[in-house]
């Protein structure tokens, strides 16, 4: 489908400027990808509000990252989160099997080096979605070989 | 008829108050912010008591006309019914309408409903406008006028 192929190729774009970027700002190895995430940050907070328009209220917290689970994946990368799991005190961790972002790239190891630049984006997605629903939260990201990524999710309770 | 319409942020920071002029005795801000901020105490209470219900008896006591998000009648003085929805992004919306006009006095729950699930379209629709900021009073003259003609149409 054409439509995918567009925000897959303009996603990779937007790494690349932003890594662009901090190449000239300072010469250190370092790639600075917080403006990447920030981008998701905004682009999660505005699709939020739709995407709960025609959605009961949410019973509780788990509710939520259920929903995360399922539509808000489905809508963003058309298929769902494959594992859900949570310690019950504000950790959950979202696995998915076939990211993606990194379903172009070879298995294994590869390109594995690369890997943080492409998920930057949807830690951001993440984080953004949450906020909207007045969940503060740190979205981390893990990826150990090469299609499948797992997202940490800490829950900041005051 | 409705009189006033408004959308209330996260914090309870007025993000858009609009109204129709047409009413003499409403037709000034001041008034029109009173009678918005009456019904936020109505509308925490009502959101407070539906978090209890779910939490406290682990969802065997759940209505489901309690998750909806159309709150329904809030408030109501002798001169206005003030209606209620809240979003799941707890992004809060407030309706005014005359009882003392004959197309207010009895208007149905039903035509508050749509338009409300209208508003919050439009609202969803000003929210995607990148120059928004999350948070910022809402300044879109598109969404102004939009939500003027959704109060002559359709309540």
């Amino acid at each position: 489908m054409a439509d995918d192929i567009l925000f897959e190729l303009l996603h990779s774009e937007i790494i690349n400027y932003a890594l662009e970027q901090t190449k000239e700002n300072n010469d250190k190895k370092e790639s600075d990808l917080s403006v990447v995430e920030y981008i998701g940050f905004a682009a999660g907070y505005k699709i939020m509000e739709r995407l709960t328009r025609e959605w009961p209220r949410f019973k509780d917290e788990l509710d939520t990252m259920k929903f995360i689970c399922t539509d808000f994946w489905m809508c963003i990368y058309k298929k769902q989160i494959d594992n859900l799991r949570t310690n019950h005190q504000g950790v959950y961790v979202l696995q998915d099997n076939a990211f993606r972002f990194l379903t172009n790239f070879s298995n294994g190891h590869q390109y594995l080096e690369y890997a943080p630049r492409y998920v930057a984006y949807t830690c951001g997605l993440i984080r953004g979605g949450l906020a909207n629903l007045c969940i503060n939260s740190v979205v981390t990201a893990e990826v150990q070989s090469m299609p499948s990524c797992k997202f940490h999710i800490h829950v900041q309770r005051t | 008829m409705a009189v006033c319409v408004a959308v209330i942020g996260k914090d309870n920071s007025p993000l858009y108050i609009g109204g129709i002029g047409n009413d003499t005795s409403t037709d000034n801000e001041l008034s029109r912010q009173w009678l918005v901020h009456t019904a936020l105490d109505a509308l925490e209470e009502r959101l407070t008591t539906t978090n209890n219900n779910t939490s406290g008896s682990n969802s065997n006591t759940t209505r489901t006309d309690m998750r909806d998000l159309y709150l329904g009648l809030l408030y109501s003085t002798d001169t206005h019914k003030i209606y209620g929805y809240v979003t799941n992004t707890r992004i809060k919306l407030v309706l005014v309408t005359s009882s003392t006009s004959p197309s207010g006095s009895n208007i149905r729950d039903a035509e508050v409903r749509t338009a409300l699930r209208r508003l919050h379209a439009l609202y969803a629709d000003a929210i995607c406008n990148p120059f928004h900021l999350p948070g910022d009073q809402i300044t879109s003259q598109k969404f102004d006028k939009q939500v003027k003609n959704l109060m002559l149409n359709n309540v």
